[in-house]
């Protein structure tokens, strides 16, 4: 019997009702008022106040660690706006025009969340001879000047849903900062862990942050520094590097480690890590950079090191021709060319530089590959972790300053 | 300036198939996307040693090979290939049955297999079930038929090919159950994929929910094995391919007009000049901040005042990449409806209640369906729920973590009780979307994934048939979610492409006329 479904009781109004659905409509549309559309909503200015596009921040206050040879810079809002909230452990990535250039570095957070409700927030660059920004920042950077970041960005924060109860921090030199900020928070009330920052300086009076982390120890039994002196053997202090059996010695069972350290103390104590037999959830690190000698990676064509290539930027309807040398990351000829590209960790893992590869050969460190499936099939790169072997044609986002 | 024959901005799903069907009719085409990804919705993010996807669930209308749906239709004509895996089953659900006891149900795919359970569980439901399923196909081929003719269908081919459909067509889907006499079990068992629509059995047009069910049931689902980007990359690289240029973290800040009509857009890389916009936008938006003022029409906004904000579909989701297989860890289903109750009706309510009532989620497990959905001895999984404004619209920055994990501690909970099956000890990394991060990924009115609610006298039948009025803008054209085939990535393809069509119909009339 072929179908014959009713809802109301004469089907013929039911076709009826059918055809009606758009005079319907209409009438439900014509019976509103001609009210103007507002076009704004508050879950969309929350997700803005949160994750803005850029903050722009002004040197409210410097404060100098001489011993340590590194500054804090604190900021506000230069438009009295509220700052972006963040957890801590993240970063803010700094836009920064020198010269020709036009940089983005990463700096954690040093400052307690809580700062950010009360309109500031700091960084902490210590110096780095030869480096290109620190310094800069360090000789330059005054207060009452304007920097464009980011808000807080990064995934290098304590999660209670996923990290053990106790984390075992391994701080190297201005690696500290991210674990000052977590030791804030923690003092705040703002986050609930135990925290034991292990950390590695060469003498006592390189330590950074030392009184702000005896403060913090003091008011909060949660928090515990056990310092370690390379350079120095001292009554009360740890000597020589973080090796496995230092964390073993501090750690309570069970435990997280987080890292963040320079390159060099980054592969030791990755080192020492495996020999823990950590289950991999149990070590998270922060990578801002990417390495300074690409020619030492497994893979890379010995031939390339040194040479100098021609890098095309295509961005939007714009295009422009520059060198890009072979030992650096293609994201330096960008900057060095003065386009204004986006970029946030530097160290591949955030891919907010992804870029369209329109030919050319490059290398990636493995270690940096945080690239999608899709994108290494179909040849988008990451430039802050992209060397080129040959000359290259990319077209890079578009960048929002205004 | 640059100048182009179609600008479309946005590429999310829609703007994707606009701009791909654009440049295959030799339009010179511009996509701008305010993102550094394509896709909107249709993208992954990495975590760790993970590629997650990030809201596709399953897609009804990929279908086999000897059975395609228009999505595998859809991505041929354009010359798209998608590594598809196919879901196993439709879905387990646990609830509450309308009896009061708990229902645990799953369902497989096939007519005839989902029949054959239906019997199992419901015994004697079988003839009604068959003649449920006959209704649904004469649905969706009536659906088909009214969609090719692109609002001009003749009442007399519907009439005599599809009555049924028109009879019923006007209903909500709970009315078309009780006339059926369907029994109450076998209401509760087919509620289930409700919320893939955002609208509860009370509210949602019959014919919307019919087409999807008999879709997913009698195709099968399927997922791209490597997420969802792989449709989005695949789609940009096509539209480069054709031609076509993208630029990425391009945000269009204003429609310039020329007269009436439009005739460029204002974007952060300059000022871009064009013939046609077609632009992925949710329509609210466009009028209410991206035009002047004077130009929007009466009738918009006397449109967007009787939606009254009833964005469909504010989505919580939280994602858990885990170090032990889904075997290790007993989950053997894909996707499994944890409900607090089988009445859609009161669900929706208890979900716009927030968090305190918001007993609702959906859990999936990726690598049941695709072996290669993270790296070996490992599984990611992830809930899903709907969020209310409610929650969501006052809230402080710094209380947002507490908020989005007070839900992922939900969704654990009920996980284990329900289901028994518990996650936690497992996470190697994890990540909670919530209303607000979509918004800040899609720009929608409130982060809202489906447009507008297709509720009540808004459902997509209705809009279908008045693809003439709801478009008046000259030379620009909303197209996504908020359009007529409401939400979905299948109905945004599908948007884009009929969206397309009627752009190059008017480009090609007024081409003529000059």
């Amino acid at each position: 019997m072929a179908l014959n479904v009713k809802v109301g009781l004469i089907g013929v109004l039911d076709m009826l009702k059918f055809k009606n659905m758009a005079k319907v409509r209409e009438q439900a549309i014509q019976a509103a008022p001609a009210k103007e559309i507002k076009g704004e909503f508050a879950i969309n200015n929350n997700a803005k106040l949160l994750h803005p596009d850029h903050q722009k921040l002004v040197v409210s206050e410097i404060i100098d660690h001489p011993g340590a040879g590194a500054k804090t810079f604190v900021f506000k809002s230069a438009e009295g706006k509220p700052l972006a909230y963040f957890r801590a452990g993240q970063y803010l990535s700094l836009k920064l025009q020198i010269g020709e250039s036009f940089v983005t570095r990463p700096y954690s957070i040093s400052s307690s969340p809580q700062w950010t409700l009360e309109g500031k927030v700091a960084i902490t660059v210590r110096t780095n001879p030869g480096g290109f920004v620190a310094d800069w920042l360090l000789e330059n950077l005054k207060v009452g000047d304007g920097v464009i970041a980011s808000g807080g960005e990064g995934q290098f924060y304590y999660e209670g849903l996923r990290d053990a109860k106790n984390v075992v921090a391994l701080a190297g030199g201005s690696g500290i900062t991210p674990f000052l900020s977590m030791a804030y928070a923690i003092r705040d009330g703002i986050e609930d862990f135990n925290l034991t920052i292990i950390f590695g300086s060469r003498t006592e009076e390189n330590i950074l942050f030392r009184e702000e982390l005896d403060a913090i120890c003091a008011a909060c039994d949660k928090v515990k520094v056990v310092h370690v002196l390379s350079d120095e053997e001292k009554e009360g202090f740890e000597h020589g590097f973080i090796t496995a059996e230092l964390i073993q010695k501090y750690a309570k069972d069970p435990y997280s480690v987080f890292i963040c350290g320079p390159e060099a103390m980054y592969r030791f104590v990755s080192g020492e890590i495996d020999k823990l037999g950590l289950p991999g959830k149990n070590v998270r690190r922060e990578m801002l950079g990417v390495t300074k000698k690409v020619w030492e990676q497994e893979g890379y064509p010995a031939e390339c090191k040194d040479k100098t290539f021609k890098l095309t930027i295509r961005q939007g309807p714009n295009e422009y021709v520059v060198d890009a040398s072979a030992n650096e990351p293609i994201l330096v000829a960008i900057e060095r060319a003065g386009v204004a590209a986006p970029s946030r960790c530097r160290s591949g893992e955030c891919g907010w530089c992804r870029s369209k590869l329109v030919s050319g050969q490059y290398f990636t460190p493995a270690e940096n590959e945080g690239r999608r499936h899709s994108d290494v099939v179909n040849d988008y790169i990451h430039p802050c972790c992209t060397f080129a072997l040959s000359d290259m044609v990319i077209e890079v986002p578009g960048e929002y300053l205004k | 300036m640059a100048k182009y024959d179609v600008v479309v901005v946005g590429a999310g799903n829609a703007g994707l198939s606009a701009a791909i069907q654009t440049a295959m009719a030799g339009k010179k085409v511009l996509l701008i996307e305010q993102h550094n990804l394509p896709g909107g919705c249709a993208t992954s993010f990495r975590r760790g040693r993970f590629e997650i996807e990030p809201s596709l669930h399953e897609l009804c209308d990929v279908g086999p090979l000897d059975n395609p749906g228009d999505v595998r239709n859809i991505m041929d004509l354009y010359g798209i290939k998608v590594d598809w895996v196919r879901v196993p089953d439709c879905f387990r659900v646990i609830t509450k049955g309308s009896d009061g006891q708990k229902l645990d149900v799953t369902m497989p795919s096939t007519i005839e297999a989902f029949i054959d359970q239906m019997e199992v569980e419901v015994p004697g439901s079988r003839p009604k079930m068959v003649e449920l399923f006959e209704l649904f196909q004469e649905v969706l081929d009536g659906i088909a038929y009214i969609s090719a003719s692109a609002g001009h269908a003749d009442s007399n081919v519907l009439k005599e090919k599809y009555p049924n459909m028109l009879r019923t067509g006007a209903y909500c889907t709970q009315k078309v159950f009780d006339a059926l006499k369907l029994p109450k079990k076998c209401q509760d068992i087919l509620s289930t994929y409700w919320s893939y629509l955002g609208v509860d059995m009370e509210h949602l047009a019959f014919i919307h929910y019919a087409a999807m069910v008999h879709k997913y049931v009698s195709r099968g689902a399927y997922i791209p094995t490597y997420t969802s980007h792989e449709i989005s990359v695949a789609m940009t690289e096509r539209i480069r391919e054709l031609g076509g240029d993208i630029w990425f973290n391009c945000r269009a800040e204003e429609f310039l007009f020329d007269g009436d009509r439009c005739c460029g857009v204002k974007t952060n890389l300059g000022q871009v000049d064009c013939d046609y916009v077609l632009a992925n936008i949710n329509p609210d938006i466009i009028y209410g901040k991206m035009m002047p003022k004077d130009l929007v029409p009466e009738r918009e906004k006397k449109l967007s005042a009787a939606r009254d904000g009833r964005y469909g579909g504010r989505m919580i989701t939280a994602y858990f990449c885990l170090n032990k297989t889904a075997e290790e860890l007993g989950i053997k289903d894909y996707s499994i409806f944890l409900q607090g109750t089988a009445d859609s009706a009161q669900e929706y309510k208890d979900i716009m209640g927030g968090i305190e009532t918001n007993d609702y989620s959906i859990f999936l497990c990726y690598n049941v369906a695709n072996p290669k959905a993270s790296p070996e001895g490992t599984c990611i999984c992830s809930f899903t729920s709907m969020g209310s404004p409610k929650d969501w619209d006052n809230l402080s920055q710094q209380d947002y973590v507490a908020l989005k994990n007070r839900f992922v501690e939900k969704f654990l909970k009920s996980l284990k009780e329900k289901a028994g099956i518990d996650i936690a000890p497992y996470i190697e990394e994890m990540s909670v979307a919530s209303p607000w991060t979509f918004a800040r990924y899609l720009g929608t009115p409130e982060g809202a994934v489906y447009g507008h609610e297709t509720a009540d006298w808004d459902g997509m039948m209705a809009r279908m048939m008045m693809l003439d009025p709801d478009y008046p803008i000259k030379g620009l054209r909303p197209i996504g979610a908020a359009g007529p085939r409401g939400d979905g990535y299948s109905a945004a393809y599908l948007c884009g492409q009929l969206m397309a069509r009627l752009a190059l119909k008017d480009l090609s009339e007024e081409g003529g006329n000059q």
